[in-house]
């Protein structure tokens, strides 16, 4: 559960708690493709992927990995806090990958009467190949 | 290879009724162990009127709906060659169980890319604003799709 976490009490370079998902296994990506509504056999058949180039087969789907970094920020932030998400893909995650996800805070502000605070963050694997680089904003509660 | 001049196009609206055991499946399948999202009494605790949608819950309407096999075939794009590029959202209300979310998605940039080693790429941007059934605007997902040529 998400700690109420106010705006004075963070400061720019502050980290995000890191979380580690993993290793990543293909009935995750299968359940994720229930669950979502992405069936491209890029995600859930080996012999598909092969066959349009992935010769390891499957790759996990990229709003998956999006999801566990959306863990990482609202386990530290309550959802209700969140106002913008934004990822670029940046490369492929594999079965048994195992994902950490990692951020920190980039720039706080009071804008319209909100206190924002603006964070980076990166989900990379054991090797650090970066899957995904985005950032978030969220409005935190003052002590005021 | 994608039609440059499809751009602004509107689609027909993702109309989409939002359910409790959809909320709970998604943040079981990223494994997020979050009550908020599983358990309504613990979502309550937290403020919440009952569990709130996940920060990518707006994927499920949008491939629920299997409304991107007809944009992408309307956009000339070879769906083979497709790669996720950028996802973005940003969040104006909650989106709760029981809602009934309507989202226009809409084309708003499409141009041709070189990357650094030479490829040619198209880069298509689709916007998708939801409102709620109160009308108000509850999310906008920004979508970048890359098509490798």
């Amino acid at each position: 559960m998400a700690q109420k976490l106010f705006y004075e009490d963070v400061n720019v370079g502050d980290p995000m708690p890191e979380l580690v998902k993993g290793p990543l296994q293909k009935l995750q990506f299968v359940k994720y493709a229930g669950a979502s509504g992405d069936f491209n056999p890029l995600h859930n058949d080996d012999d598909f992927a092969k066959a349009v180039g992935m010769k390891d087969g499957v790759i996990a789907q990229g709003m998956l990995i999006m999801g566990m970094v959306g863990q990482a920020i609202t386990g530290w932030i309550p959802r209700k806090n969140l106002k913008k998400f934004g990822v670029r893909f940046a490369g492929m995650t594999k079965p048994g990958n195992t994902i950490t996800v990692t951020g920190a805070i980039t720039d706080k502000r009071v804008e319209n009467g909100e206190n924002i605070i603006v964070c980076e963050i990166a989900a990379k694997d054991e090797n650090e190949d970066v899957k995904i680089t985005g950032h978030f904003e969220a409005a935190l509660p003052s002590k005021a | 290879m994608a039609d440059l001049s499809k751009v602004g196009t509107e689609y027909p609206p993702i109309i989409w009724e939002v359910e409790r055991g959809k909320i709970r499946e998604l943040a079981k399948a990223i494994r997020d162990p979050n009550p908020a999202y599983l358990d309504r009494e613990a979502a309550v605790v937290e403020g919440y009127k009952d569990t709130p949608a996940p920060p990518t819950f707006l994927t499920v309407p949008m491939m629920w709906a299997d409304r991107m096999p007809a944009i992408i075939n309307d956009l000339k794009i070879n769906y083979m060659m497709v790669l996720h590029g950028e996802e973005e959202y940003e969040y104006y209300q909650q989106i709760y169980p029981g809602d009934v979310i309507t989202g226009v998605p809409k084309v708003v940039k499409m141009e041709e890319k070189t990357s650094k080693s030479g490829a040619k790429m198209d880069m298509i941007t689709m916007e998708i604003l939801y409102t709620n059934q109160t009308g108000k605007n509850v999310a906008k997902a920004r979508t970048l799709v890359v098509e490798r040529k």
